[in-house]
């Protein structure tokens, strides 16, 4: 005889309303990509690719939480000269010249598979790590800026002043050229998220995914088998990867 | 005609070049202040000669392969051997108080790392800890 | 026959007084704002993160692609036999050599990190054009110095015509790979384009003869050398050639873009604006640089004047400056279309022309390439024999 009875006594109702509720909440936790950290000796593998989602569906224009985020992570002061500050993530806002239908996303390093960036840096100090960051070696950068008019994204600035109580995570220097690193030292050290992820997700917006691009079971591969998404300047075969979703 | 006077010139110069080389590795004090733990991570006349070194190595590493353990890491060195004062201040990187530069302003060998890294701790970190996983 | 030019050196006396003086006042200036910069950092000057490069590029480039075209001089004699220029061989090396070593002395002077020179000679990324750029210009100097060294060794004259084939060959390679800074650049419009390599081939053969002529000016006057008729025809005859060169390739490069709909967005900027790169470029450029220099070294009117060909060959390196300064500082200039078919807007500049206002300081760089270029010229008259006693008809023919 089978039959379910709903015991309906304390224990058991407390017993699911904390599972349902741990059920709700998970998605949540999970999406920040929380995998197995690399332990500090091991190197950077290309077995995985880190890459970034952007959902603009999910950004509205007066929101720029990732920018701050990114900002007060790597210490980068606002000197009241824009166009010389440092911007390592900005907001972009877009209006369709033929629509006329706007759009609001953030733009940082495109972290492409191809780098015009590294092909043309006279000392290799702008390089491709194994996993797929694309990042600048500041000990050998020589601030030609070369890279700078090579970038099709406008992804790189250059530091143009002194500065000082730069973050022991993050240095960064008067003379040298920079640019996002998708947060490597949070990276290496285990938080396999970014600060700008994090910080979208805090505000609400979660307009943000990062993770393993060559990892078929995580959260960004499978959203973009779902979902789909583009590569911005595709016709440039960068094969970037940052790409977007709603545009 | 002019040979007597480029001779005179290049000993001048010479002379003026060279001069300041008297100063070896042994003459300059450490002034060594490890606040907390005993020892460095390596024996001080191996890190007097080499930790340059380990340090490039180190920043090798880090950038390129994301390779960041503690031993020889930047971070870690100044975690211990930069200590504030009794005002709770650290001292400047300019300024020979500072561990690093109580030795470089001396021998005029200029750094250029805290163009870039931070000078001094932002972090509470234990000390012992990393030290003891040499 | 026997060759009968001499040669000589200069007397350290008050006629070049002059030159070491504007040496000594640009080199000052440029020290000075060297030392600004490195301790204050770019943010004093008016490049930024979209104009990465500005006035003391300018100056650089200007400076390196002359340096190779006024070696042409020495190769016309060397390798293509005309003996005519055989005595200005020497010069024209000892001007390269200034030239050359100015042009980089300025770009290593504006790097974010100029105590990382080494750095940049020992270590490189092969795929960069910049590194083999940098083999490339050394190269140079040390084969411009050894072709000296033929030219000036009796007994080596002989090699003459084979170190100046591969100088010559040299040049072409390296203003190629100048060109290609630019031309292999994907991401702005204005570059990207294979064109810009023979274009700065090119300009390189026409400001190098530009200069040499006031060389040669200067030279005449100051130190009495009798200089016949003939050197002037050909100098003239020159320029006309390589002021059509440039013409030639301007045009096709912009009337292959003005062709690409892909490409309407940069030109129209550029070409019908009205902006300041719009007047820079039809009077500075083409009026200034291009249709009065050919018109005065073409006219019958001027046929016999030195002073017609000095003011061509000034007007030239002036329009030369403003090709430059529009080539590099309009293509920063032009917003990127990162999303072609939107308008774009944000906190970094994205859609927006780019304001360039340029420093005092950046001048003051590019005045220290010239100051070096001129003292190099300079040490080289004063202490070895490039200056050619006479350059009359007779002995010319020999």
């Amino acid at each position: 005889m089978k039959k379910y009875e709903i015991k309906l006594d304390r224990r058991n109702f407390l017993k699911n309303s904390v599972s349902v509720g741990l059920v709700t909440i998970a998605p949540g936790v999970f999406l920040q990509e929380i995998a197995h950290g690399r332990s500090l000796d091991e190197p950077a593998s290309d077995k995985i690719r880190w890459g970034m989602l952007i959902d603009t569906n999910q950004c509205t224009e007066d929101c720029d939480a990732c920018v701050t985020a990114c900002n007060e992570e790597h210490g980068i002061e606002d000197f009241g000269r824009p166009t010389t500050d440092t911007q390592w993530i900005r907001k972009l806002n877009l209006t369709n010249e033929f629509t006329g239908k706007k759009y609001s996303l953030p733009i940082m390093c495109q972290h492409c598979e191809n780098p015009p960036c590294v092909d043309v840096c006279p000392t290799g100090a702008s390089f491709k790590r194994a996993d797929g960051i694309v990042l600048v070696n500041k000990h050998t950068c020589i601030g030609c800026r070369y890279c700078m008019m090579s970038c099709p994204y406008k992804a790189r600035s250059f530091v143009h002043e002194n500065l000082e109580n730069q973050l022991p995570h993050a240095p960064r220097g008067k003379g040298c050229v920079e640019s996002c690193n998708l947060c490597v030292h949070k990276i290496d050290n285990g938080e396999n998220n970014t600060a700008c992820a994090e910080a979208c997700v805090k505000d609400g917006h979660q307009a943000i995914l990062f993770g393993d691009l060559n990892d078929p079971k995580s959260e960004i591969s499978k959203q973009l088998s779902e979902f789909g998404a583009k590569e911005i300047r595709s016709d440039l075969g960068l094969n970037t990867a940052v790409r977007y979703r709603g545009i | 005609m002019y040979k007597k006077l480029y001779i005179k010139i290049l000993l001048t110069f010479l002379l003026v070049f060279f001069s300041g080389t008297s100063i070896t590795h042994e003459n300059i004090s450490h002034n060594i202040d490890i606040a907390s733990g005993d020892k460095c991570v390596e024996p001080t006349d191996i890190m007097r000669a080499q930790h340059h070194i380990f340090l490039n190595k180190q920043s090798h590493d880090t950038v390129v392969d994301g390779i960041r353990t503690k031993k020889y890491s930047l971070n870690n060195c100044i975690n211990c051997h930069i200590q504030p004062s009794a005002d709770g201040t650290y001292p400047s990187v300019k300024s020979e108080e500072h561990f690093c530069s109580g030795c470089h302003i001396k021998a005029a060998a200029q750094v250029e790392c805290f163009d870039c890294h931070a000078s001094k701790p932002f972090n509470n970190v234990k000390i012992e800890e990393e030290i003891s996983k040499k | 026959m026997k060759n009968l030019i001499r040669y000589k050196s200069i007397e350290l006396d008050r006629k070049v007084f002059y030159p070491i003086s504007i040496v000594f006042i640009l080199l000052s200036m440029c020290f000075y704002a060297f030392v600004t910069l490195e301790h204050e950092g770019h943010w004093l000057t008016g490049m930024n993160n979209q104009i990465v490069w500005g006035i003391p590029h300018v100056f650089a480039i200007f400076l390196i692609v002359a340096a190779s075209g006024i070696l042409n001089i020495a190769s016309i004699s060397s390798v293509f036999g005309v003996s005519i220029y055989k005595p200005l061989s020497r010069l024209s090396g000892l001007l390269a050599i200034g030239l050359l070593v100015g042009g980089l002395m300025v770009l290593v002077l504006d790097l974010g990190r100029p105590d990382r020179l080494i750095v940049a000679m020992t270590t490189f990324n092969f795929k960069s054009i910049f590194a083999w750029n940098i083999f490339l210009y050394t190269g140079f100097l040390f084969i411009v110095v050894i072709y000296l060294w033929m030219m000036f060794e009796g007994r080596y004259n002989k090699f003459v015509q084979q170190v100046g084939m591969f100088a010559y060959a040299w040049r072409i390679i390296l203003t190629t790979g100048t060109g290609s800074i630019f031309g292999f650049l994907v991401a702005k419009e204005a570059y990207d384009s294979a064109i810009l390599a023979p274009l700065f081939i090119a300009m390189s053969l026409l400001f190098g003869t530009a200069i040499f002529i006031q060389a040669i000016y200067y030279i005449k006057t100051t130190f009495d050398v009798n200089t016949e008729e003939i050197i002037f025809k050909r100098l003239k005859k020159l320029m006309l050639y390589f002021i059509l060169a440039v013409f030639y390739f301007t045009i096709l490069y912009h009337l292959t873009n003005l062709y690409a709909t892909t490409h309407h967005d940069y030109e129209f900027f550029l070409l019908f604006e009205g902006n300041i790169y719009t007047y820079l470029f039809w009077i500075g450029q083409i009026l200034i640089g291009t249709l009065l220099p050919l018109y005065l070294v073409s006219s019958k009117k001027f046929y016999n004047c030195w002073n017609t060909l000095l003011l061509s060959s000034l007007l030239v390196i002036i329009g030369g400056f403003v090709q430059l300064y529009v080539i590099i500082i309009s293509g920063q200039a032009f917003p990127l279309d990162i999303f072609p078919g939107y308008i774009e807007s944000s906190s970094f500049g994205d859609g927006e022309v780019a304001k360039y206002i340029p420093s005092i300081y950046e001048f003051m760089l590019g005045f220290g390439g010239i100051a070096i270029a001129l003292a190099i010229f300079v040490l080289g008259i004063l202490s070895l024999e490039f200056i050619p006693d006479s350059l009359d008809d007779e002995r010319l023919q020999s």
